[in-house]
């Protein structure tokens, strides 16, 4: 299994700083910011792999972090993990490039599955977005990560239904 | 506290039986029941020296029950367990004879305090 | 109450439900790592830990409760958002079970959600909708002395909808069947809720059934 760097960022302290720990004991490695702020320095410091990013925060608020980690970090996948969440956040978040969007609290194992196929997928659209947008083929590369949303999309209803 | 016997009466069973796990711990006998009924049942068969009652029960409810405990002839103490939604109901309680009530979630110490100022004036 | 003084009501609890979520879900991961920490600890060097692994798994089920509630109250405060709104009824309906199963439950009575599996949208407010709904439940509740069921049909036909809420059960008081029942608190602000709405509602004959009527605005 490969280690990967998730940096996890909300401001209730003791809920971020414990899901880290957990994050830790499954042997990935976890680092937390309080604010945006704080997560876009961290980001400078040490690019991690996949932000897991609370919506509502005091300061800079989790979309306008999550539009500059996309703007700034393109390669960095962002899971937006969110209260009671409405469609309309939902939607804006996925338009500004979020990979995932979840409702709090989420169970770890939850997480934790999202979290490595956000990475699997920083590796594979980027790969693949490179070998396309070598060719000129921009949007065929675009289309690959739209049909994984899609497949996503699928997934969920499924699982509604049951 | 060794001969101290407590029915904790609370349709919240995993909130009764917590409780009365961690008086036992505490060397308190403890019995549970969910309802009305089942409460008046062990009241009868097996009197137990204090009564703590929730007053929110689905059927006759805290009230009801008592009401039922006051007919008895052996009088038993009762500690209310009540919420914020439930004053009116406990000034009511109160005014039936309880002995006095906790606010839930209660402090464990809170309650054997009480538990042990009932059984001394019983 | 105007509708400002509503939304008031609607933002602080939306705000307090986001706020105790966040206690659950703190709750939730600290438990949690409670138990990742026993899943790698052996039973000689930790007395009781099965004791500890259940209590734990308590404490989840109540916290999985705890954020059921919350998630509806929250859905509940959104009511006041908008005031004319598509509806799917049966979202309505069975949200508006979930919220009101506890004063059922304090009489024994259980509520069914008659819906068939056909949608029916219905353009109207939501949270007059509820009331309305909420205090047909009330007013059969309080006919009752314990036990039975209260059971909720919706239908649409063309622009119109109607609702009805059944007793079933034998825990009818009988002596309020002679009451002059449209003198009740429910009925009183059910009538004005249903005109705020442009509906009405009926009482059968026998007092144990309520029927709304609402147009859809569109």
């Amino acid at each position: 299994m490969e280690k990967i760097k998730i940096l996890l960022v909300d401001d209730e302290k003791e809920f971020v700083e414990t899901l880290s720990e957990r994050i830790r004991m499954r042997e990935h490695d976890s680092d937390v910011a309080l604010n945006g702020e704080q997560a876009l320095k961290k980001m400078d410091d040490d690019l991690p792999d996949v932000v897991v990013l609370d919506l509502k925060m005091p300061g800079m608020d989790g979309m306008e972090v999550l539009r500059r980690i996309r703007k700034a970090y393109p390669k960095v996948q962002v899971i937006m993990l969110t209260g009671h969440g409405s469609e309309k956040d939902e939607e804006e978040a996925k338009k500004l490039g979020a990979f995932e969007y979840l409702e709090k609290p989420v169970e770890i194992e939850t997480l934790m599955k999202k979290v490595k196929k956000a990475y699997k997928s920083k590796f594979e659209s980027s790969m693949m977005a490179a070998t396309f947008a070598e060719a000129g083929e921009f949007d065929t590369a675009k289309e690959i990560r739209d049909s994984d949303e899609e497949q996503d999309e699928i997934n969920k209803d499924k699982k509604k239904s049951k | 506290m060794d001969d101290i016997r407590v029915l904790i009466v609370d349709d919240e069973e995993d909130l009764a039986k917590t409780i009365a796990e961690r008086l036992e711990i505490r060397g308190i006998h403890t019995q549970t029941a969910s309802d009305g009924d089942k409460a008046l049942n062990l009241i009868k068969s097996q009197p137990p020296d204090v009564v703590v009652l929730d007053l929110m029960m689905p059927g006759i409810g805290g009230l009801g029950i008592l009401k039922q405990i006051n007919l008895l002839e052996n009088k038993i103490p009762v500690i209310l367990l009540t919420g914020y939604g439930s004053r009116e109901r406990s000034i009511e309680g109160m005014n039936l004879g309880a002995f006095d009530y906790v606010l839930k979630p209660c402090n464990l110490d809170d309650l054997i305090i009480k538990i042990q100022e009932a059984i001394k004036i019983k | 109450m105007n509708e400002k003084d509503i939304k008031f009501i609607g933002k602080i609890t939306a705000g307090v439900t986001h706020e105790l979520n966040n206690v659950l879900a703190s709750i939730r991961e600290i438990s949690g790592l409670m138990t990742d920490i026993l899943s790698i600890t052996d039973e000689k060097s930790f007395p009781r830990k099965e004791k500890f692994q259940t209590s734990l798994g308590k404490i989840q089920n109540q916290v999985q409760r705890g954020v059921k509630l919350t998630s509806q109250l929250n859905k509940f405060s959104h009511l006041t958002d908008n005031y004319k709104n598509d509806i799917d009824l049966n979202e309505l309906l069975e949200h508006l079970i979930f919220l009101t199963e506890r004063f059922a439950r304090i009489k024994n009575v259980a509520l069914q959600n008659q819906s068939i599996n056909q949608t029916i949208t219905i353009n109207t407010d939501p949270l007059r909708l509820q009331m309305a709904l909420f205090n047909c439940i009330s007013y059969l509740l309080n006919q009752t002395v314990i036990g039975g069921e209260i059971s909720i049909s919706p239908e649409k036909k063309g622009k119109e909808c109607l609702v009805s809420i059944t007793y079933k059960g034998e825990g009818i008081n009988k002596l309020s069947i002679f009451k002059d029942s449209t003198s009740s608190d429910e009925l009183l602000s059910l009538k004005s809720t249903m005109e705020n709405l442009n509906g009405v509602y009926e009482l059968d004959a026998s007092n144990t059934a309520v029927i709304i009527k609402i147009q859809s605005n569109k």
